[in-house]
This record gives structure tokens, C-alpha cells and sequence, in this order.
């Protein structure tokens, strides 16, 4: 699979067709407000709330072999799957590509799936169960890939692919640096793909992918900053490639105070600042926020440019949050959280 | 007379004037509606109830094609150059 460059065509009217579609399709999420109502749903008033939407059809088929938590999880993350590949299907051209180039990161998820059922030696069946075939890599090939005997069997799989530098990394030992240059080489890639192009749609797709690889490395720097992490360990697992990339590299080990005084000012701060402070206990719920602030970031951009891809990430953005949205609850309430607790995670936009 | 002669130019000049104005608004609106129309066959793949609305938004375009038309008729029937311009 070489890298193709983003060939310098497009104009605006190639996205009408699938901005107006996405649109449309934007009205059927779950709303915001339903979040709050499904923490008093049970398990079943959920799955029979969901099959009054989009995930009808998922629900249906797969409520034979599954039932509560699973089914959910599993019916949301098939619709998902699907929702995906009718976006891709039903676009050509510029968008097409520039979809195909986002959901890769599905292509990533499923490798690492693959990788970390086959480490923990989970049986096939178990890792089928958790792909997501929302990106290049069709079903049967992932299905395939998880019928091999052993993690080099897959590695060697992919050999000739983008993905082979990323996987030579696996020493036997664990799969932590393996899953990082994987990570990395999403976004590589992408830069690769799309940026340097003449393209309106591919520059505003890497302005977008940029934003979030801020948020993804000040996650990562909240964490790490928070638990005393060694600057050098942390700047190993900051993703290159971002906006902000040289500020937030020399914020690493700083002592958490002067971290955070030091975000004050940049366009993220204010969704996060009444809740930023040295006494912060859990970080996940800085991670929602700044989540919730991606999602709104991608809406705000698509209506400075109504007819670009803009609309449809916006969308694939939404959708991913509200698949994550519905697992976090559903699972959270198994697991006897309180209803609070769930709430922060939940990411509102 | 040379005078005849140029009132013929000046009405082919004005034929080619009226069919400019009919001819270039339907190009506009043609142009125009092509972003409406893919983005109204979006919108009722997704949504079939919003076929009415759609091709209404889809046909505003249209109405220019109404003002390039009017302009043709006007210059091809409310004023012709033999009857002012010929004097003996």
C-alpha cells in the first residue's frame, strides 16, 4: 500500500453531494440530552431506546448472540463500522480519499486489536469480536489476520505495507512502543498524503488532524505531568507533526503548577480552566472536556467552509464520540459507577 | 442606402444580444444549481420527507433564467431599429 499523493483536484461542488448527506445524517445522533437520561435507563430500556435509532438494524442482528453490556457495545461499534464504510462508498474524488485517510485510523485500531488479542492469547472468536472494519482493511482480511497462530505470523502479514516499519518495532516483550510508532505513523502518513498539496479540502483536513494531535500530546502531558513522569519518557510519547508541537515538547516534566499556568492563553484553555488546578483528581475528565472542545473545533471550521470535508469529519467525529459516549455509559453502570463519575466522562460538545 | 445596411447589423447584433442574455443565465443557473441539486440528492437519501423543500431550493436558480428571458424578449420585440433609425 504506497502512500498516493492527494491529487490536486477538487472543487467545492464535489463535496455538495456528501456535506448535504452527512447533514442529514447528522440529525439521526443520539442527542446530547439523552445522555443524561440513559444514566436512569437499565440495561434493556437502553437497547430498546437505541432500537428506536440508527441502530435499529444492528440491534436486531445481533441480539441473538449477544445480550446487555455486549450488545450494545457490540451493536454500536457494528454501526459504526458500517456507518464508515457507507460514507466512504458513497463519495468520490477528493473526499473519498480524504475520508479514507481519517478512517485509517481504524486500520491502526484493528491492528493493535489484533496485536494485543494475540499477546494476551485470546481465541479468534474473541478478537473478531472486537474489530472494527471501519477503515481500508476489509472484514475478511481482519478476519483472516486473526485466524494466524502467533503476533509475527500478523507482523509478516503486513510486510510491503506502510505498516511494516511501524510493526518491525515488536521485540517480543511488550507492546507498548509498538502501539505508539503506530500512532505515529498514522499521522505521518497523513502529513505524507494530504499535506503539501495544493488541495483546499486536504489543507483543511490536516488543520483539523493537527488540532488533534495537540490534544492528544496535552493529554498525554497531563497525565504524564501529573504523575512526575522523566521529560525524556514523555517527550518519547508525544505524537510529531502537531500545531503546537515545540511548545508543548518544553512543557514536559515541568512541575504541574507551572504546566498549567503555562497553557493560559491558548484557544483550548478556557474550555478547561475551571477545572485545571494543582488538586486535580482525575484526569479523564480534562480529557472529555478537551474532546468535547475537539468536536466543537471541527463544527466551528465547517461553517467558515460549508462545501469541504470539514462537514464530514465533523460528523465522523461525532459519531465516534457518541459510540464512546454510549459504551461509557453502558459500561460504567455495569460496573456500578456512580452516576457523577460517569457524567465527567461523558463528552458533551 | 447605407443607413438600411447598418440597421441590419444593429438588429443581428441585438438577435445576438437576446440570445446572449438567455443563453449566459442559463449557464448561471445551471451552474448554480449543480451544488444544490447533489446536495438536495444527499439530503433525501437520507431523508425522502425532504424531497418537496429540496426541489424548491433546487429551482430558486431558475427564476435568473426568468430576468435573462425577459431581456431577450424586450430587445427582440419592444424596439426594432427599421422603424426609428430608416429616415428618408
Amino acid at each position: 500500500m504506497p502512500v498516493l499523493r492527494l491529487p490536486k483536484f477538487g472543487s467545492p461542488v464535489k463535496y455538495a453531494y456528501i456535506t448535504g448527506r452527512v447533514r442529514a445524517m447528522k440529525t439521526k445522533l443520539v442527542p446530547a440530552e439523552m445522555y443524561a437520561r440513559m444514566m436512569n435507563m437499565d440495561m434493556s430500556e437502553i437497547a430498546r431506546y437505541l432500537e428506536e435509532t440508527q441502530y435499529k438494524d444492528e440491534i436486531d442482528a445481533l441480539s441473538k448472540d449477544y445480550s446487555g453490556v455486549d450488545l450494545i457495545e457490540h451493536a454500536t461499534f457494528a454501526n459504526m463500522a458500517k456507518t464508515f464504510r457507507k460514507l466512504e462508498d458513497v463519495s468520490i474524488d477528493e473526499p473519498s480519499f480524504l475520508i479514507l485517510e481519517y478512517l485509517r485510523r481504524w486500520d491502526v485500531w484493528n491492528i493493535k486489536t489484533l496485536l494485543r488479542g494475540k499477546f494476551y492469547g485470546a481465541t479468534d472468536t474473541e478478537i473478531v469480536k472486537h474489530l472494527v472494519p471501519a477503515g481500508e482493511l476489509s472484514a475478511e482480511y481482519l478476519e483472516e489476520l486473526a485466524k494466524k497462530d502467533s503476533i509475527t505470523d500478523i507482523i509478516s502479514a503486513f510486510d510491503g505495507t506502510d505498516y511494516s516499519s511501524a510493526l518491525a518495532q515488536y521485540d517480543g516483550k511488550n507492546l507498548a512502543s509498538l502501539e505508539n510508532a503506530l500512532d505515529k505513523l498514522y499521522y505521518f502518513r497523513m502529513e505524507l498524503a494530504v499535506g503539501g498539496t495544493l488541495s483546499v479540502g486536504g489543507g483543511l483536513l490536516l488543520k483539523y488532524v493537527r488540532r488533534e494531535v495537540d490534544i492528544r500530546n496535552l493529554i498525554t502531558l497531563f497525565r504524564m505531568n501529573k504523575a512526575g513522569v522523566d521529560a525524556a519518557v514523555i517527550l518519547e510519547n508525544l505524537i510529531p507533526g502537531g500545531k503546537l508541537h515545540g511548545e508543548l515538547s518544553r512543557m514536559a516534566g515541568q512541575p504541574f503548577g507551572e504546566f498549567l499556568r503555562g497553557l493560559e492563553g491558548y484557544p483550548f484553555w478556557s474550555s478547561i480552566s475551571d477545572i485545571a488546578s494543582v488538586d486535580l483528581d482525575a484526569v479523564s475528565r480534562i480529557e472529555a472536556r478537551l474532546r468535547a472542545y475537539l468536536i466543537r473545533y471541527a463544527w466551528a471550521l465547517s461553517n467558515y467552509h460549508p462545501l469541504s470535508i470539514l462537514p464530514v469529519l465533523g460528523y465522523m467525529v461525532s459519531k465516534e464520540t457518541e459510540v464512546s459516549n454510549i459504551r461509557k455509559i453502558v459500561r460504567g453502570k455495569e460496573a456500578g459507577l456512580p452516576a457523577e463519575l460517569i457524567e465527567e466522562q461523558v463528552v458533551v460538545a | 442606402m447605407a443607413v438600411v445596411a447598418d440597421a441590419g447589423t444593429l438588429y443581428g447584433l441585438l438577435a445576438v444580444g437576446a440570445g446572449l442574455a438567455t443563453g449566459l443565465a442559463g449557464i448561471g443557473a445551471g451552474m448554480g444549481e449543480q451544488g444544490i441539486g447533489a446536495a438536495v440528492v444527499g439530503v433525501v437519501a437520507e431523508e425522502p420527507g425532504f424531497l418537496g423543500k429540496g426541489l424548491f431550493l433546487m429551482l430558486l436558480p431558475e427564476t435568473l433564467i426568468i430576468f435573462g428571458l425577459a431581456v431577450s424578449l424586450i430587445l427582440m420585440f419592444a424596439w426594432t431599429p427599421f422603424s426609428g433609425i430608416v429616415t428618408p
